[in-house]
């Protein structure tokens, strides 16, 4: 049958190629290659791809792979920024420090000092706080980031005194500005406000200070009748005393 | 007819490794306090703050435990500058009383090479008292005055 579809189509005819076997047992050559022939060495060399390569200018000094490779920004930092930005308007004191060169047990301990008091310290890459905060109304912290720093976020305005204390048993950390109630300040200013009485006890002494002209002209008009009552009352105290003898 | 061999066999490792460099090199045994002065919103102040990150840094610290790294904040936009405080006999040595940097337009390469210049050649040179000698060593000083008889008494 086969035979006959053979002899019918000639084309259909298969035979083995010769085989001439290269390996026997050894091991085959890779190191060495043999010279190539011209010809194919051309057209080798004719169908070697090109790449386009940058204006040196721009890419003097830097390696290949940084030529080569395409700069794609990564999108989890737009979330982290986005988290700087959700801290920055949602605490009401926020207290930017330089962070000198401290130990992690140190630093941790200094983060559980804070967090019995509710303030929050994190630290954050520069390009991603440029990124959170620029355009923004809290674009003028952005100098406070070109070196190793830390950021101290809180949701109470009350808790600068006891920022200031447990900072200052830590020499590595340096206060350099903050924010209070969306005021930025400077360090003399951060101080000062930290050692200014809390809002209650200012409102207490407006009230006192108001009160003090009227309270004063109440006191001059009952001024009469005030030292009339005490000297009666030592006149009836001295009354009182001849009694007692006499009736003893 | 060739040229000479010009330039550098081996490449620079860029200005990180020249910042390590002259890090390993900087003594501060001739200073008893270090005030490091500067306006945070104030602009080139990038390093002086580096410079007060590498001098708190434990291996430079740990040249001089008595000495003193004071960071001090200023509000008024005046220019950065790093104070040191020298002791009696680097005084004596440098005829001033305290080095002063303006580190407003230097970078902190050039701050750590200045501070080395000036301030590192001022550290007082320690000498060795009490040398613990080795086994080895005291066979050695004993051997070289009657060497030959044990020599041969070892073979």
């Amino acid at each position: 049958m086969t035979t006959l579809i053979q002899r019918s189509l000639p084309l259909a005819k298969t035979s083995t190629p010769a085989l001439q076997f290269l390996r026997f047992r050894g091991k085959i050559n890779i190191q060495r290659p043999k010279a190539p022939h011209y010809e194919r060495a051309r057209v080798v060399a004719v169908t070697q791809p090109k790449y386009p390569e940058l204006p040196k200018a721009k890419s003097c000094f830097k390696t290949r792979a940084e030529r080569t490779k395409q700069q794609q920004e990564n999108p989890y930092n737009e979330i982290i920024a986005r988290e700087v930005r959700n801290w920055l308007e949602h605490s009401r004191l926020v207290a930017f420090f330089h962070l000198n060169s401290i130990t992690a047990d140190d630093i941790f301990r200094v983060r559980v000092q804070l967090h019995k008091q509710n303030l929050h310290l994190k630290s954050y890459g520069s390009k991603i706080i440029e990124q959170a905060v620029k355009n923004t109304q809290y674009e003028a912290i952005l100098p406070l980031f070109h070196s190793n720093h830390c950021i101290v976020f809180s949701p109470d305005t009350q808790k600068t005194a006891a920022l200031l204390r447990i900072v200052r048993r830590v020499p590595q950390m340096v206060l350099l500005g903050g924010i209070v109630e969306e005021t930025m300040l400077n360090r003399n200013q951060f101080v000062a406000y930290a050692q200014m009485p809390g809002l209650h006890a200012a409102q207490a002494q407006l009230v006192q200070t108001l009160n003090q002209a009227p309270g004063h002209l109440i006191q001059q008009l009952q001024a009469h009748q005030n030292s009339f009552v005490q000297v009666l009352d030592v006149h009836a105290k001295n009354q009182v005393k001849e009694e007692t003898p006499e009736s003893t | 007819m060739s040229v000479p061999f010009s330039g550098a066999l081996r490449r620079s490792g860029g200005i990180v490794s020249a910042i390590g460099k002259q890090l390993k090199s900087v003594n501060l045994k001739g200073v008893k306090r270090i005030t490091v002065q500067f306006d945070p919103f104030a602009e080139n102040v990038k390093s002086t703050r580096e410079f007060l990150f590498l001098l708190s840094t434990p291996k430079v610290a740990g040249t001089n435990p008595k000495c003193v790294v004071k960071p001090e904040i200023v509000c008024d936009r005046q220019p950065a500058n790093i104070k040191f405080a020298l002791i009696e006999s680097a005084q004596e040595q440098a005829k001033v009383k305290e080095i002063r940097f303006n580190s407003d337009n230097l970078n902190t390469l050039e701050l750590l090479q200045l501070c080395n210049k000036h301030v590192s050649s001022l550290a007082p040179r320690e000498e060795i008292t009490n040398k613990v000698l080795t086994k080895a060593e005291k066979q050695k000083l004993a051997g070289g005055a009657g060497g030959g008889k044990k020599a041969t008494k070892k073979k």
